[in-house]
């Protein structure tokens, strides 16, 4: 994988590199299998059988039917095909639709927008470490709610919400149940044939597949409207030639992870437990979200009073995501940490690392140091409040 | 996408904030607004500015610019601070418009520095 000297990369939740394995793989697509899959002659034949082939290997990362995914590029068109399509598809039955206020914009958003169009959304709150009591989802659910939709993993926060209570109660009540996994999907294990969901989005880049290719799993039964109009492909969900080298991709980076992803998960816990040892005696510094079961790949932490953007600044060469990240280009501090009940003064200090296969203890050791001298820095700098 | 929001200058003081401190006995000029704090500090001899210090709780346009401010005024007549305008370091920062009234904030801060050294002459005088 790529290497830079100048900088440490700790933001592998926004993205990740491409797995050398996986640039070959797409490599050979491109120069041998270009054809288009829908194409009636032995060409397209070819494509549609790597297609096939990419949709067996995301299968058995998550142990289900291949027959059962529909292609688009990436989690927040599967998010929004999954959210607006079944609203849409059951707005007959009822407009009530249960979401977390700590959801991605991906999600978020999409649920502004059915609520513009009539539907009731409940806007569920978190516990202050960003899990979702069970009780409390289910005392959410009415007669009339159509679909609920909570994610896996929190992207800011590496928060774990229990998607197998959940999905049992929406099962048992006969509503829904969408899970946005870009966070999970090939990071931790998600079995589909165990798991009740009926629609889960993932993404090939947050797994060290290529960026603009994800998935949504559609459970066989699970009734949806299409979005987009212009073709029949993917069973006229989602129109559109298919982009046959990066399924190939996102197909070889499932594959890789189903080997991977356990030894991953070891090695991640070690690095966080690292970071955090050596972090968290400086005075003031609180932990964002849960510790315990949580995603070992994510630690977001704030520290008292230091000045959000300068701390980002003095942290260079790190590359991490602050607390008006999600959506770094706005300098609003973290609605998914406001709603955990921090301060706008506590977010805006709030900094994600999110390590990955790349992250190496020497890289932690560094971010260790340089997070240390970034606060004393920023702290010596401060003059006293005068009152 | 994201450009990088800061120029060199801004990253060269912000990396060497050689004047961050305190003059011990010094005039203060202090203010806090807009959500930041700034604290300048200076000693003062035969109406020269001999040495300026700065403290601040701010983003790195205003941190720049405050050591701007130091390296600036030293070894310059007080008079000069009273009179002293953002506009010249907003261009040279390449500070983005929506943070003005923070650069304000620092102008409020030299200007109140120069008001505390005049008060101190005064006072001497008297």
């Amino acid at each position: 994988m790529p290497n830079y000297p100048d900088l440490i990369y700790l933001d592998f939740a926004a993205t990740t590199p491409l797995d050398p394995d996986v640039a070959l793989c797409m490599q050979r697509v491109q120069s041998q299998a270009y054809f288009n899959p829908s194409s009636n002659h032995i060409g397209g034949r070819r494509s549609a059988s790597v297609v096939q082939n990419a949709a067996e290997k995301l299968a058995a990362l998550l142990n289900t039917d291949p027959a059962s995914f529909v292609w688009t590029s990436g989690a927040t068109e599967a998010n929004n095909l999954a959210i607006v399509g079944a609203a849409k598809q059951r707005e007959h039955r009822g407009r009530h639709l249960v979401t977390m206020r700590t959801e991605h914009k991906a999600v978020v958003d999409v649920f502004r927008h059915l609520e513009k169009q009539g539907f009731e959304v409940t806007w569920l709150q978190p516990e202050p470490d960003g899990r979702l009591p069970v009780d409390r989802f289910e005392a959410a659910l009415r007669d009339d709610t159509q679909l609920a939709s909570i994610m896996h993993i929190n992207n800011e926060t590496g928060t774990v919400q229990d998607i197998a209570k959940l999905g049992a109660i929406c099962k048992d009540r006969g509503v829904l149940f969408h899970v946005d996994a870009a966070q999970s999907a090939g990071k931790v294990l998600v079995d589909l044939a165990d798991l009740p969901v009926d629609l889960l989005s993932l993404t090939a880049h947050k797994f060290y597949g290529p960026k603009g290719i994800g998935a949504l799993y559609v459970k066989t039964g699970t009734p949806l409207l299409a979005m987009m109009f212009g073709g029949g492909q993917q069973r006229r969900l989602r129109p559109g030639t298919l982009a046959v080298d990066l399924i190939a991709g996102l197909g070889e980076a499932a594959r890789i992870a189903a080997v991977r992803h356990e030894d991953d998960f070891k090695r991640l816990s070690a690095q966080k437990s690292q970071l955090l040892a050596g972090i968290r005696d400086i005075d003031g510094l609180h932990v964002n979200g849960a510790l315990d079961d949580a995603y070992p790949g994510i630690l977001n932490v704030g520290v008292e009073d230091i000045e959000g953007e300068s701390l980002l600044l003095a942290l260079e060469p790190l590359c991490v995501a602050t607390g008006s990240a999600c959506n770094s280009q706005s300098q609003e501090p973290s609605y998914v940490l406001r709603a955990l009940g921090r301060s706008d003064w506590q977010a805006q200090s709030a900094i994600r690392f999110s390590f990955g296969r790349t992250t190496s203890t020497d890289d932690v050791e560094r971010a260790i140091t340089i997070y240390r001298n970034a606060v004393e820095k920023l702290r010596n700098l401060a003059p006293e409040r005068v009152a | 996408m994201s450009a990088d929001p800061y120029n060199q200058k801004v990253r060269a003081y912000f990396a060497d904030t050689a004047h961050c401190g305190d003059v011990e006995d010094g005039a203060v000029g202090y203010f806090e607004d807009q959500g930041m704090r700034v604290r300048l500090s200076a000693e003062v001899e035969d109406g020269r500015i001999t040495r300026l210090a700065f403290r601040a709780w701010a983003c790195p346009h205003v941190i720049a610019a405050a050591e701007s401010v130091c390296r600036e005024f030293e070894g310059r007549p007080v008079a000069e601070l009273e009179q002293f305008a953002s506009a010249q370091i907003m261009q040279d920062l390449a500070v983005p418009v929506e943070k003005t009234g923070r650069i304000l904030v620092l102008e409020d801060s030299v200007r109140s520095l120069g008001h505390a050294i005049r008060d101190r002459l005064s006072t001497k005088q008297d």
